[in-house]
């Protein structure tokens, strides 16, 4: 009987078909195409979605599965690389999360794009199913180099739905953009990627069968024999003989390069400052980057290959402080910005950061259910400023909203289900999650390893700036008296964008229910499901990419322990009060019939903070005044005397060419006294070197 | 008695450098035709010589072919004459120097 597995490939196959269709039938016969390609759309996300809740299923029953499915490079004497699907609990979650936002997305597009009579729809549906394409391709990868590939694939179609309306100044500029400094980290990852399958001879994130090898694995048995238990596996050990590195500390290289695609895709500090302009993009498509596909996947490969990262202590540290920094830092910008779209902007790279300093400080699960949670309010708040912007006639400015909240109730109250789970504040999702990778930052910062306190304190007071420009996006947009003429009469919505934000409200209000790790504390109640969930199975060759592994992992090898005499209560109380704080500054200073602004109170501060401290500037200086130079220095020294090497010889050849043609005068008389003279001339240099005289 | 072979060699020397001079020198084709003609029957001389020297009569046999082949030459020789006067009205070869840089 075929099983769900048989179906695995399909998942990221049904939206590539779903491109072609567009593609194709939108070039050569668009009438033909119902909705502008919508339908295709739809129809392949939600058999993806379908296929991806079987997945899920069967791998809750503890069934896991891992199969090459095509090998295009055969190595003699070295590795294979292949395309491969790895199903396990991490990737089957995601893949519903991802199939589920993109089946949603599809069907707010019918009501932004479709309604809006927006044209080169065809086009925008093709990339949208690209993007699906792209981002579950990743998702379900089982080696290093594959995932790479739809990495840089999903890169390419974020390029191409940001610059969705070319004709305008924006996009295309912002497409750039984030094509380039995604591009710069990707760089990084590309090294790492053929560092791994150097050292390792493999790029398999688990090996279950005879003869092969997965990466993590031979790393930790390397990192072993480096304590003297075992030997290095032969490959490795010749490897590492040849760099001259000990083994620790180029694998800790090899993670940082990694790492480095991690940090662009994901937007963390400092390759954030594609993401605030990405927001030029159709807000679905916004919402499909931030919350399931572009910005996860960075979040989704630390995870994925966390077999490696848990060995590796420094690494560690640096991804948990870019984490806890990155939240902070663009917390604080989120609380200034005026558009709608950009302060989820900020509030994504933020929560991109909660993720990093999970993973960071040991946190697996905890960053794992942040990454589901975020997923749905994050998808849940674009396409809920999706709505507001249809209502609004494309005006993001929220000083030109106010008052939305009786004209547009359902995108109200989902809205404020999603801010109330971006806030934190109990028991909506995002408090569940957030507060867990705090949790687990402060409990193994204050057991071993006290440099995690620093990512702690920086997430915990991101907290309050989270709970301010949150609910101050939620006053200025929805409350209040409405302070323009189309706030007063905004354009209605229809159920093609009401049903995704109910579905998604729904979500964002109920999936951190699944696991309430302080409640779970506190009555000893068997309720985290989703750590049951990642545990893995023992026993079986698939421990290797489960919770108990990791676990294990951590605390032998990157020295984590966990400070168990810290209460769960305290900690929450903390952060739950941290947000309503900023909440309730917000509700002060914002929640009033006619706000006004109150940047102004933030003195010289606040232009650093319009000016995202300056981030671009310098970044666009280190272009022109750094590298533009250098790359003016090296074009001279390539024109002038490389080229001018060449150019020298071809022009010597061609004087000495230009002045010997001259003795073929066309006279017949001439050639044969020179044959008679060469000739001559050649027999008395035989004979004087053969010694006849 | 005959003649000693170094005096054929000697002979067919001078008629060589002879056919040599005649084509450095002469402006009329006819007369390089007769210079080589002259270089040619030099070689046949140095043949005939050194066949009847070492008594074999392989040379002799390959002056006839020479002989042959210079008949041949004569006719592509003259053929090219005609062309060489149809396009210049001339036989003279220093006019017909348009096939140089």
């Amino acid at each position: 009987m075929a099983g769900a597995f048989d179906f695995t490939a399909a998942v990221p196959l049904l939206p590539f078909a779903a491109f072609l269709i567009a593609l194709i039938v939108g070039h050569f016969a668009p009438r033909l195409l119902p909705k502008g390609g919508a339908i295709p759309g739809i129809l392949a996300t939600a058999g993806s979605l379908l296929i991806s809740a079987w997945l899920a299923l069967t791998v809750s029953q503890g069934d896991y599965h891992t199969e090459t499915i095509y090998t295009w490079v055969v190595g003699q004497n070295t590795f294979d690389l292949h395309f491969g699907v790895l199903v396990d609990p991490l990737s089957a979650m995601m893949l519903v999360i991802v199939s589920l936002v993109a089946f949603l997305v599809h069907v707010f597009s019918l009501g932004y794009m479709n309604d809006e009579g927006e044209t080169g729809l065809p086009r925008y549906y093709a990339g949208l199913g690209l993007f699906t394409f792209s981002m579950l391709a990743f998702v379900v990868a089982d080696n290093l180099l594959m995932a790479f590939m739809f990495f840089e694939l999903v890169g390419l179609c974020s390029y191409l739905l940001i610059g969705f309306h070319f004709r305008e100044a924006g996009p295309p500029s912002a497409a750039k953009k984030a094509f380039l400094v995604t591009r710069f980290g990707d760089y990084f990852f590309l090294i790492g990627v053929v560092g791994v399958l150097a050292t390792f001879g493999t790029s398999r994130f688990l090996a279950v069968s005879e003869g092969v090898e997965s990466f993590p694995h031979l790393a930790e048995q390397a990192l072993l024999a480096a304590q003297g238990e075992g030997a290095t596996p032969e490959h490795v050990a010749g490897f590492l003989d040849v760099v001259g590195f000990e083994p620790q500390t180029w694998f800790a290289i090899l993670g940082l390069l990694i790492l480095g695609g991690v940090i662009g895709k994901s937007a963390q500090f400092p390759l954030h400052t594609w993401l605030p302009d990405a927001m030029e993009g159709p807000t679905p498509v916004s919402a499909l980057i931030h919350a399931a596909t572009m910005v996860a996947a960075g979040v989704y490969l630390v995870a994925r290959m966390y077999g490696f990262y848990a060995l590796l202590p420094t690494v560690l540290a640096i991804i948990a402080l870019v984490g806890g920094f990155t939240a902070l830092f663009a917390a604080t910008m989120g609380v200034v910005k005026d558009e709608l779209k950009q302060v989820l902007a900020y509030s994504t790279i933020s929560q991109y950061g909660y993720m990093m300093l999970g993973l960071g400080a040991g946190g697996y699960i905890a960053a794992t259910f942040h990454l589901m949670t975020h997923a749905f309010f994050k998808a849940l708040l674009f396409l809920g400023a999706g709505s507001v912007i249809i209502a609004m006639h494309h005006n993001e400015d929220m000083w030109d909203m106010g008052g939305l909240k009786e004209k547009m109730p359902v995108t109200y109250y989902t809205f404020l289900s999603g801010s109330l789970a971006l806030a934190g504040i109990v028991p909506f999702a995002g408090f569940w999650s957030k507060d867990e990778v705090l949790y687990e930052a402060l409990i193994y910062g204050s057991g071993e390893s006290p440099i995690l306190l620093a990512g702690y304190a920086m997430g915990l007071l991101a907290v309050f700036f989270t709970g301010f420009y949150t609910f101050r996006m939620v006053f200025l947009t929805f409350h209040g008296d409405a302070r323009t003429d189309t706030a007063e009469d905004p354009h209605g919505v229809g159920w093609n964008v009401k049903f995704p934000l109910v579905v998604l409200g729904v979500l964002a209000a109920t999936v951190g229910l699944i696991n309430m790790t302080p409640v779970a504390k506190l009555t000893g109640a068997h309720i985290e499901y989703l750590k049951d969930w990642l545990a893995g199975p023992q026993g079986s060759a698939f421990a290797n990419i489960g919770y108990e592994h990791y676990h294990h992992l951590l605390v032998d090898f990157a020295g984590y322990g966990a400070d168990e005499s810290l209460g769960v209560l305290v900690p929450a109380a903390v952060s739950l009060g941290l947000a309503l704080a900023g909440a309730g500054l917000a509700w002060r200073l914002y929640s009033v019939p006619e706000p006004v602004e109150h940047t102004e109170k933030l003195g010289s501060i606040k232009t650093v903070l319009y000016n995202n401290y300056y981030q671009d500037e310098y970044q666009v200086w280190l272009a022109e005044g750094v590298t533009l130079p250098l790359a003016r220095a090296a074009d001279t020294f390539d024109q002038g005397i490389i080229d001018g090497v060449v150019n020298g010889v071809s022009s010597v050849s061609l004087f000495a060419g230009g002045r010997i043609k001259r003795i073929q005068d066309g006279l017949v008389t001439h050639y044969a006294a020179l044959l008679t003279l060469s000739l001559v001339a050649l027999l008395v240099a035989f004979g004087l070197l053969g010694g006849w005289f | 008695m005959a003649v000693a072979v170094e005096y054929y060699l000697l002979l067919s020397a001078a008629v060589f450098c002879t056919g040599v001079f005649g084509v450095l020198t002469r402006e009329n084709a006819l007369m390089f035709l007769i210079s080589v003609e002259l270089m040619l029957n030099s070689a046949n001389i140095n043949l005939v010589a050194f066949s009847h020297f070492y008594g074999n009569a392989t040379g002799q046999v390959f002056s006839l072919f020479v002989i042959a082949l210079a008949a041949a030459e004569v006719a592509v020789g003259l053929g090219i004459i005609l062309v060489l006067y149809r396009n210049f009205d001339d036989v003279d070869v220093t006019n017909a120097t348009t096939m140089r840089w």
